[in-house]
């Protein structure tokens, strides 16, 4: 089949297979650098940001003690403030949901496609990749500018719609549209290597077994497929709601995202521990919805596994 | 369960993939609750034949028929057809009961009356217990029980088997064999199953379908296939058997004469057609072999010959031997219980080869 064209983004169950003892060792070892990295450049500056966010910083900018929770507090009393966080949200969710819907078919695609198909479509995925992420979104900007010299609108109008009726531009829609193009091959990938996974002969005894096409899908590939879905959701969700380009392309002053308030916090007012803060926010927001979705994606087949093991 | 099941009529059936043949304008009817073979070599075409008849390949000409109407043009799961594959192929992510639910779920049967089925289904197999467990927690003859309750619960009107005990070790294979063809006598449901043992086609098959290439070879009981094969090929993979060369140098009546090429003599019962150069097959269980005694005998189906080797396996004793024009002959001694082997024959020594007439048998050398 074409499980070798797939693109594989899912990582290899860990030593699943692997005797124990040495072998488990020598893969400790192998992971030390990229530990002592992540230690470094990563773990150090959270805890730093962390502890910034709950202290304070006087006139004179020196950051020190008391402890205190009043930048959260500043954080959840301030309408604009949550007013972005509830635009953060729901551009990261619909962008999420749209690239499930969009990303299924494509994945399909990829991988039940004939191999020549499914090269191709990977192809045209995956080329944007190479493009810098502030090219891409300006060629947006060009598409759906809200005057006459967008192209979308040029478009609409040569078909008759009336001219520059598409006002997109600036709103949270655009922001969706541009984060999905951007996003849309992080779903694709992990979505196409589980998919690749199942055993087509399931599928096949699904439909002698009477399953039209949809209850094939409904029934066996998707849930087959949550795997990857959660992958991808994770991934899309979490670039997302940390994007930062995008939305101060697209959304301008209008769909701001938590990303372009923290900019604005740390360059124009240079106010360190709200920034701090709202980093911490994003971090959290990350985790939580991230959280729920595997739980919920999850929660069926572990009953199933509870079940079956209580035997 | 109460089955009602259909006969199953192929009818020029072909598919061709670029310009290969992989199936070949292939005919055969089978008869309700009766249980085919399809037999032959790795890539000869059975299982692009039943994924034809399952609707998974589309074919490229013919027709298939179940109870008299035309299925080419029915979806898949409109067929009402059991398919057990190699893979057994359940679903991961479901019990045991709701695999074999899953038929009868599509068929929007009512919660009660499915979970009825199921379990009569389940008992059926004997698996009635494990109804909860997920299917990788079952060992491979369980899971294979499992794929062939879920395939008979729906009631299919035909049963397609694709190498369905192919993962199973021999013992296993074996006793499953028995099951698989207990239940399907009961349940009296037309089936066809593919496999590329020929042990498991006598075993399990009313009638057994020889393909070769894409083509149908032969059609018959066991009985027929293994005693009058139409040809080498048949012959040859069915048990084992001796092919002899020479040509029909007379016939009276009901019995032809053939001179084999290194001189002796065998005699046929006529066989329509028969002339020139043939061959004959023999099956070596049919051949006496006993020390020379000194004399010479004339009498067809009679050989003098070599021993090269002696093989003890188990019930029977395999003897290869050579005769004088360089020809092998294989023939085997039945033994008898602690009996090791013919003690009276050794490696290099003379023997004399005889077998009756009702044991030769014309093929054609294909
Ligand atoms: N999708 C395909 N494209 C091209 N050729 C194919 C395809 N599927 C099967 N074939 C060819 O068709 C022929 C018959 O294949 P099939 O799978 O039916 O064989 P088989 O009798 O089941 O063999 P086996 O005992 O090895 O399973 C083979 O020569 C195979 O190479
Ligand atoms: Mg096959």
């Amino acid at each position: 089949m074409t499980t070798d064209t797939a693109p594989s983004l899912a990582l290899p169950q860990a030593g699943a297979r692997r005797p124990l003892g040495r072998a488990r060792s020598g893969g400790a070892l192998m992971v030390l650098p990229a530990l002592i990295f992540l230690v470094v450049f990563f773990i150090v500056p959270v805890a730093i940001l962390f502890s910034y966010s709950v202290l304070t910083q006087p006139q004179n900018g020196v950051i020190g003690l008391p402890l205190t929770l009043s930048h959260y507090g500043h954080l959840l009393d301030t309408p604009l403030y949550l007013h972005v966080l509830a635009i953060t949200l729901r551009i990261s969710l619909w962008t999420a949901g749209l690239s499930v819907l969009l990303g299924y078919p494509v994945a399909l695609t990829i991988v039940r496609g004939t191999p020549l198909v499914g090269r191709i479509v990977t192809i045209i995925l995956v080329a944007p990749l190479v493009v810098s992420i502030v090219v891409r979104t300006y060629g947006w900007q060009l598409v759906l500018a809200n005057n006459h010299s967008g192209v979308a609108n040029w478009v609409l109008s040569f078909l008759g719609f009336g001219p520059a009726v598409l006002r997109v531009m600036y709103t949270e829609t655009a922001v969706v549209v541009g984060s999905l193009h951007v996003f849309l091959p992080m779903m694709v990938l992990p979505l196409a290597s589980s998919l690749a996974r199942i055993n087509p002969s399931l599928e096949e005894a699904a439909r002698t077994l009477g399953a039209p096409a949809w209850r094939v899908f409904a029934r066996v590939t998707f849930p087959l497929s949550i795997p990857g879905l959660i992958a991808g959701l994770t991934i899309v969700f979490s670039l997302t709601a940390a994007s930062y380009v995008t939305p101060a392309i697209l959304g301008g002053n209008y769909a701001q995202m938590l990303g372009n308030l923290l900019e604005q916090q740390v360059v124009s007012v240079y106010d360190w521990p709200l920034s701090s803060a709202i980093a911490v926010v994003m971090v959290v927001l990350t985790f939580v919805v991230n959280g729920l979705s595997v739980f919920l994606l999850e929660r069926r087949l572990k009953t199933r596994r509870r079940l079956s093991e209580a035997r | 369960m109460e089955i009602k099941s259909a006969d199953l009529a192929l009818s020029g059936l072909t598919k061709t993939y670029g310009h290969s043949l992989a199936v070949d304008n292939v005919t055969v009817r089978i008869g309700t609750g009766e249980m085919v073979a399809l037999l032959g070599p790795s890539g000869c075409g059975k299982t692009t034949t039943l994924r034809m008849i399952a609707g998974l390949i589309e074919p490229s000409g013919g027709d298939i028929l179940i109870g008299g109407r035309s299925i080419v043009n029915v979806p898949v799961h409109k067929r009402n057809i059991g398919m057990l594959f190699q893979s057994y192929a359940l679903f991961p992510h479901l019990s045991v009961g709701q695999n074999v639910a899953f038929g009868l779920e599509m068929r929007g049967v009512r919660k009660a009356e499915a979970a009825r089925r199921v379990t009569d289904a389940l008992t059926l197999v004997q698996l009635d217990h494990l109804a909860e467990r997920l299917p990788t927690a079952l060992s491979g003859g369980q899971q294979q029980r499992v794929a062939l309750a879920r395939a008979l619960v729906i009631e299919p009107s035909v049963m397609l088997l694709d190498e369905p005990l192919g993962a199973l070790d021999k013992s296993l294979r074996e006793s499953m064999q028995v099951e698989l063809r207990q239940l399907q006598q009961r349940l009296g449901i037309t089936t066809v199953i593919v496999t590329h043992d020929q042990e498991e086609a006598l075993t399990l098959a009313d009638r057994i379908v020889i393909m070769r290439a894409g083509k149908l070879e032969q059609i018959g009981t066991p009985q027929e296939i293994y005693s009058r094969p139409v040809s080498r090929f048949v012959a040859g993979f069915i048990g084992a058997s001796n092919f002899l060369r020479g040509h029909v140098a007379g016939s009276d009546g009901g019995t032809t004469l053939v001179a084999l090429q290194g001189g002796a003599r065998v005699t046929v019962p006529t066989q329509a057609g028969a002339s020139g150069e043939v061959m004959v097959a023999l099956r070596p269980e049919a051949i006496q072999v006993q020390p020379f005694a000194g004399q010479n005998d004339a009498a067809p189906n009679t050989t003098q010959a070599t021993i090269e080797q002696i093989i003890y396996r188990g019930s029977l004793t395999h003897l290869y031997l050579r005769l004088d024009d360089g020809a092998p002959l294989l023939a085997f001694h039945q033994n008898r219980a602690g009996e090791r082997a013919p003690a009276e024959l050794s490696p290099g020594g003379r023997v004399v080869a005889r077998w009756t007439e009702e044991n030769n048998h014309l093929v054609a050398d294909r």
